[in-house]
């Protein structure tokens, strides 16, 4: 399945724009059919979810299922070369930030803190569905409040 | 009305907002915002982002982070006004390394770009992708009021 993959001159992955943007819409199906029935189905749903950001993380996006599903459907239906490149750095930053805030609501549910994950849910819903609408770039806007949080820690400015 | 139906009803309006604020953002990003004010990069800024404007017309920093998207599509757009324009030099810089200068200017998000004069006077700011046509436009107009 990762036979066709790009990589630059530093060995980075290179991958199609459109492939997170896919992802994107996928999660925010999902997370939206899990926010609506809620229960155990629900809480399962979020689960998958949290799976799917793990995988991407931690394995790289070459091993995400979402974008596995993506090359298929781009090789079945011949969706054409990509309009754009970039490497795969920012978007799997962008799955860490969803890992990150997934692992709170599955935390949140275990400890029966059913709102409070619920309420965790739809930040990722609502950042995922505007990824999907809009390309935006979640690091880019993070970056600056983590460096800064980083140096203070620090001690130095 | 049934609680599965006010939740469908959450969700809905969840998407409303989202795409709203989605289309808003698109509208903002990327603005050349001309600064009135006489406001200048301290000296030292410049040396630590290697920006030499002796024998520039005019110059640009770019402040982005290693993993921008944007930020690649703005060096290409400075690539491209470098090539029309003998006297423009421009940088990028690493927002995180240049805390100091973040923080004096009030840079909040990457990619931010700050057009400025050969003696350090920041004519122009933006934050995301700003269009050719915009920074030729500020550009025209310093080299004008300079002449």
């Amino acid at each position: 399945m990762t036979q066709d993959l790009v990589t630059d001159a530093d060995g980075r992955l290179i991958i199609d724009v459109r492939g997170p943007r896919f992802g994107a819409a996928i999660t925010a199906t999902v997370l939206a059919v899990a926010l609506i029935v809620q229960g155990p189905v629900g809480v399962g749903l979020v689960a998958w979810q949290w799976l799917m950001f793990t995988i991407a993380t931690f394995a790289g996006l070459a091993w995400s299922p979402y974008g596995m599903l993506f090359r298929r459907i781009k090789r079945r239906f011949d969706l054409g070369p990509p309009p754009a490149t970039e490497p795969e750095g920012p978007p799997r930053f962008a799955q860490l930030c969803g890992f990150l805030v997934t692992s709170i609501a599955l935390a949140a549910f275990a400890l029966g803190a059913v709102t409070a994950a619920w309420v965790a849910v739809g930040v990722v819903l609502a950042l995922s569905l505007l990824l999907a609408v809009t390309g935006i770039c979640i690091g880019c806007e993070l970056y600056l409040v983590g460096r800064r949080l980083a140096a203070r820690r620090g001690g130095g400015a | 009305m049934e609680p599965i139906m006010v939740r469908a009803l959450v969700v809905v309006g969840l998407v409303v907002a989202v795409l709203l604020v989605g289309w808003l953002w698109r509208r903002r990003d990327g603005t050349v915002r001309e600064t009135a004010a006489d406001v200048r990069l301290a000296d030292d800024h410049l040396a630590a982002v290697g920006l030499d404007l002796r024998d520039a017309e005019a110059g640009a920093i770019l402040l982005g982070s290693p993993t921008c998207t944007p930020c690649d599509t703005v060096k290409d757009v400075l690539g491209d006004i470098a090539q029309e324009r003998q006297g423009f030099r421009w940088v990028y810089a690493d927002a995180g390394e240049h805390l100091g200068m973040a923080e004096e200017h009030r840079v909040l998000r990457v990619p931010t770009l700050f057009v400025v004069a050969r003696d350090g006077r920041i004519l122009a700011r933006s934050s995301g992708v700003p269009r050719h046509d915009d920074l030729r436009r500020v550009l025209d107009h310093d080299l004008d009021s300079a002449a």
